[in-house]
């Protein structure tokens, strides 16, 4: 019982940093905060970027073919009398 | 009309069993030809795009690493360090990304099939990357004659770390660059298949991308 009174509270968790207001504390929040967001940013990114790769191809593929000065023949049942 | 014509008249109703022919006198309007599933991209520039996310999460491991020291750090830079040549770098930034310029046109080049005009930024491409990487080169040796070296404090450590990564990801993209340059002189990309330069010219970006980043946080803030 003795000894327990004695003995001294120990630190065993290595990262933990002392209250707020303290500027190690503060570098950890920040860099743990950038580090939690930047996992958000590159997947959106890629995201972003297959979408607009998509959106592309998908013009590209209802862009008529061939010069685009040519005129598109228009087959019409009217038209041919058919 | 003779009485076994077989031209069709233009007021008769086609018969129900009547055989629709488009251009002789049946069948609706011509159906457009079936679109192939192309897909999106090839198989290297998806891989290219993962191995960028990767590379992304790497250098935001050493900005988080970084901002532990700097944010937690009351006085920075730390007293008696050598001060970063800010105005040089500066500039060499603006080299950069002038690459990064000429590299988009070295790319919208090869898409057109203009070979001499994307051998040609190409070329730009890699002369102001080597630039790039002398400038730093001769300020590092400048920082280490000064006494700021991996060891010498955090501060130093921090530096070498962020710039010395970086650094030798653009003297990797430069490798790259120039077997591109090699590969586009004997004709291996066209209009329609350039891969090689398309995945070339999104790592070189990247890597142009990430630099602004690095020298507002290390010599900046």
């Amino acid at each position: 019982m003795a000894l327990l009174a004695r003995a001294a509270p120990s630190l065993a968790c290595a990262v933990c940093v002392s209250g707020s207001g303290d500027g190690a504390a503060d570098g950890y929040n920040a860099s743990v905060l950038f580090l939690m967001s930047t996992p958000y940013l590159v997947v959106g990114a890629i995201a972003g970027g297959l979408f607009l790769t998509y959106r592309r191809a998908q013009k590209r593929r209802e862009k008529p073919e061939g010069d685009g000065n040519a005129m598109t023949l228009a087959w019409k049942q009217e038209e041919s009398g058919r | 009309m003779a009485k076994d014509s077989t031209a069709r008249k233009l007021d008769e109703r086609p018969t129900l069993f009547e055989v629709k022919r488009p251009g002789f006198g049946g069948g609706g309007p011509p159906t457009p030809p079936v679109q192939p599933n192309t897909p999106l991209g090839t198989n290297a520039w998806l891989g290219t795009v993962m191995l960028l996310g990767a590379e992304a999460m790497f250098f935001a491991g050493l900005v988080g690493a970084f901002l532990v020291f700097r944010i937690g750090s009351p006085v920075w830079p730390p007293p008696f360090q050598p001060r970063l040549p800010t105005g040089i770098t500066g500039f060499n930034t603006v080299i950069l990304l002038a690459s990064a310029v000429t590299m988009q046109l070295a790319l919208q080049a090869g898409r057109r099939g203009d070979r001499a005009r994307l051998l040609r930024l190409l070329s730009w491409t890699a002369l102001l990357g080597a630039v790039f990487l002398s400038v730093q080169g001769y300020e590092w040796a400048r920082l280490l004659h000064f006494g700021l070296t991996v060891s010498s404090s955090v501060y130093g450590g921090l530096f070498y770390t962020l710039i010395g990564f970086h650094a030798a990801h653009v003297f990797g993209a430069l490798i790259w660059l120039i077997v591109v340059w090699f590969n586009a002189r004997q004709g291996k990309y066209t209009r329609q298949h350039h891969t090689g330069l398309q995945t070339c010219s999104m790592y070189w970006i990247f890597v142009v991308g990430v630099w602004p980043v690095l020298y507002g946080l290390v010599y900046l803030y």
